[in-house]
């Protein structure tokens, strides 16, 4: 008894590890804020946990996962649009559609993205890490690099545009080869 | 694609959009797959550069995670964080293996309970606590700090002399 559920856990955990990225990429996908993010994957882990006895081995865990971020992030929604505009079950359901149909183009993307993280010039690669860094404040770093809080917004958008024309331009290049 | 959604879409992103402009994005995401496209695409990237800061950070603990992002010499993310996000993988698993076994050692006396299920949760908690401390720092938290021995992996990253 003990045994088999040892294997069970060591079995889940295998398979959490191997997709929680791909599972928190599309967590991010269908929440706009990014401050969400963190706990609805929360939800997620501990759900894909207490339902992992009626995962089928047989099906992909990926999906199966995708299934029940679809679930938790459209309760996290509902429960948001009390407090804030936050977009609606008819759009996050197309939106989860799309970016399923979309998960091996977007894994790839992701991939070239350390590519083009390396094309950019020393300088902004820092910046646009450090905006990503957990606990790092705008407008501190913009005042750390003389800049107004604007003038870097801007910044990282037109870096942001740059990277993923970078990353689309390298994933048709690949399919080219 | 009209440069205004670039633009629409990273506000939204970053939580700058005004209300009025969420509602509008949300009419047009609804009304035109190319610029779903597009979004999905943009907040992929989000995800990305979230992922490649994390796993910087991973890299540069040791001298704290906004020096490691903003110091001149700060290490590249090239493929180095995978290789560390699969160590750290291992690392998780050697935890696991070695948590049932303390314990079983630690609670012998309950094992024959008919509530043994009762104990999948907190099972859950303590690997995929060792798992969260390891495997890309994941930003998923427990309800409650764990003690030391629940998470293997993740006192052992914390001992002072790996973070020198």
């Amino acid at each position: 008894m003990s045994s088999l559920h040892n294997q069970h856990h060591d079995q889940f955990l295998r398979l959490f590890a191997e997709h929680e990225p791909a599972l928190r990429a599309f967590t991010r996908l269908l929440l706009p804020a990014r401050e969400d993010v963190a706990g609805v994957m929360q939800e997620v882990a501990v759900t894909l946990w207490q339902k992992f006895g009626e995962y089928d081995a047989a099906r992909d865990f990926r999906k199966w996962g995708f299934g029940i971020v679809r679930f938790k992030v459209l309760a996290h929604v509902r429960d948001q649009a009390r407090d804030r505009h936050v977009f609606d079950d008819e759009l996050v359901n197309r939106l989860a559609d799309d970016a399923m149909a979309m998960d091996q183009q977007h894994e790839a993307q992701r991939e070239a993205l350390d590519q083009c993280l390396q094309k950019l010039p020393e300088a902004q690669r820092q910046m646009v890490l450090a905006a990503y860094t957990k606990g790092t404040r705008m407008d501190e770093l913009a005042a750390g690099r003389g800049q107004t809080a604007m003038s870097l917004y801007k910044m990282l958008q037109r870096i942001r545009q740059a990277l993923l024309e970078c990353v689309r331009r390298t994933i048709s290049q690949e399919e080219l080869t | 694609m009209n440069a205004r959604w670039h633009e629409q879409i990273q506000r939204c992103m970053t939580g700058d959009a005004t209300p009025e402009e969420i509602i509008a994005l949300q009419q047009a995401l609804k009304d035109d797959a190319q610029l779903r496209a597009l979004y999905l695409d943009y907040l992929n990237l989000d995800a990305g550069l979230m992922a490649a800061a994390e796993s910087m950070t991973i890299a540069g603990s040791e001298t704290g995670r906004t020096a490691a992002a903003t110091r001149p010499a700060a290490r590249q993310p090239s493929h180095h964080w995978r290789w560390i996000a699969a160590a750290a993988a291992c690392a998780a698993l050697v935890a696991l293996a070695l948590l049932p076994a303390h314990r079983d050692a630690s609670s012998a006396s309950t094992d024959s309970s008919p509530r043994a299920s009762s104990r999948v949760q907190p099972d859950f908690t303590a690997t995929f606590a060792s798992t969260q401390g390891a495997i890309a720092q994941l930003s998923i938290k427990p309800a409650s700090p764990l003690p030391a021995w629940m998470s293997p992996t993740a006192a052992l990253l914390d001992q002072p002399g790996l973070s020198q």
